[in-house]
């Protein structure tokens, strides 16, 4: 294949494209894509110091009140739980026994995040502006 | 699936932890970074102690890449045989086993914590090229303890951000891979053009 033509097909000579050409593709893609994915892990690290972390149907409710730095307590009172230090249930689980989408007791967590922000002041949007 | 792991490791723990990360070493394509990262979490919230987490993980990895690299020893080497005109014939398929010997212990080491996307593939390739099983024991344990506490002690100090920390850590992954692919390959262009040239 070495810089050479080759017979192809019904109608002539068709052009392989060289083996430089091959690689020197390759390893332009093989550049961009070092540069995309270090642009990424970069938004990524610095969303880590703005972003309050979304809530998703896989994590109990003891989770979501740490990540979101307020006492699991409230969390559990907003969506009709007695408070229990060892309940791991996934919020999931937790509507399915409720008979009630998760979507509804996401949006009933976030509503009292958003009302407990108020009196805890780590759940304030940082101040300043995000980059 | 993801959501399922998550939520089996935040409601039962070890167990969950154990089974998921021994899966995942074999091949299984499974969320063992984030699983780990929320594993810190978890240690940070006070659920599961930090060297036993560690243990645990690092334990179900080691365990589950021996499985790989034997089903990659007594498995691959007759279906490669099988095939090996196809993949550039006998002398090709042993140099390249050569070469797996002579890299495979760095291999092995760092595709444990750094390239983790390779890792499965780490173990198969290891166990064709039959790279000394001592030797790539050592490495692996090495390589698993060291990457079990790293994404463990990450998820712990990032315990309130896991998906954000997560979402980094895999694109930097993915970073260094093509990174080293671009290495690799604009090697092999400099080699072959000065070849062409001489």
């Amino acid at each position: 294949m070495r810089g050479t033509s080759v017979r192809l097909g019904y109608d002539g000579i068709v052009q392989r494209p060289s083996k430089t050409l091959i690689l020197a593709v390759a390893l332009c893609v093989a550049i961009a894509g070092t540069f995309i994915f270090a642009f990424r892990a970069g938004r990524h690290a610095r969303h880590l110091r703005w972003e309050n972390e979304p809530i998703r149907p896989w994590m109990s409710v003891p989770f979501v009140a740490h990540t979101h730095h307020v006492p699991a307590a409230i969390l559990f009172h907003a969506i009709g739980i007695e408070p229990q230090q060892h309940d791991r249930r996934p919020l999931r689980k937790i509507a399915r026994e409720q008979h009630r989408p998760v979507e509804d007791v996401v949006r009933d967590l976030e509503r009292a995040l958003a009302s407990a922000g108020h009196t805890h002041p780590a759940l304030e949007p940082p101040r300043g502006k995000a980059p | 699936m993801r959501e399922q792991i998550l939520a089996a490791l935040a409601q039962y723990g070890s167990p969950a932890l154990f089974a998921v990360v021994a899966m995942a070493s074999i091949g299984v394509p499974l969320p063992v970074t984030l699983l780990l990262i929320v594993t810190g979490s978890l240690v940070a919230q006070g659920v599961m102690p930090m060297w036993s987490a560690i243990a645990l993980a690092g334990a179900g990895s080691v365990i589950g890449d021996q499985i790989g690299y034997a089903i990659g020893r007594w498995g691959g080497t007759a279906l490669v045989s099988r095939f090996a005109g196809m993949l550039g014939g006998p002398a090709r398929m042993a140099r390249a086993e050569a070469h797996a010997r002579r890299w495979g212990g760095p291999g092995v080491f760092l595709s444990r914590w750094l390239v983790t996307p390779l890792g499965s593939l780490i173990n198969f390739t290891s166990g064709i090229a039959e790279y000394p099983w001592l030797h790539f024991l050592l490495w692996d344990v090495l390589g698993e303890a060291l990457g079990a506490a790293l994404y463990i002690v990450l998820g712990r100090i990032f315990s309130d951000r896991v998906l954000e920390l997560d979402a980094a850590l895999g694109d930097f992954s993915w970073m260094i891979l093509a990174l080293l692919a671009a290495t690799v390959l604009g090697w092999v262009l400099w080699r072959y053009l000065r070849g062409k040239r001489s």
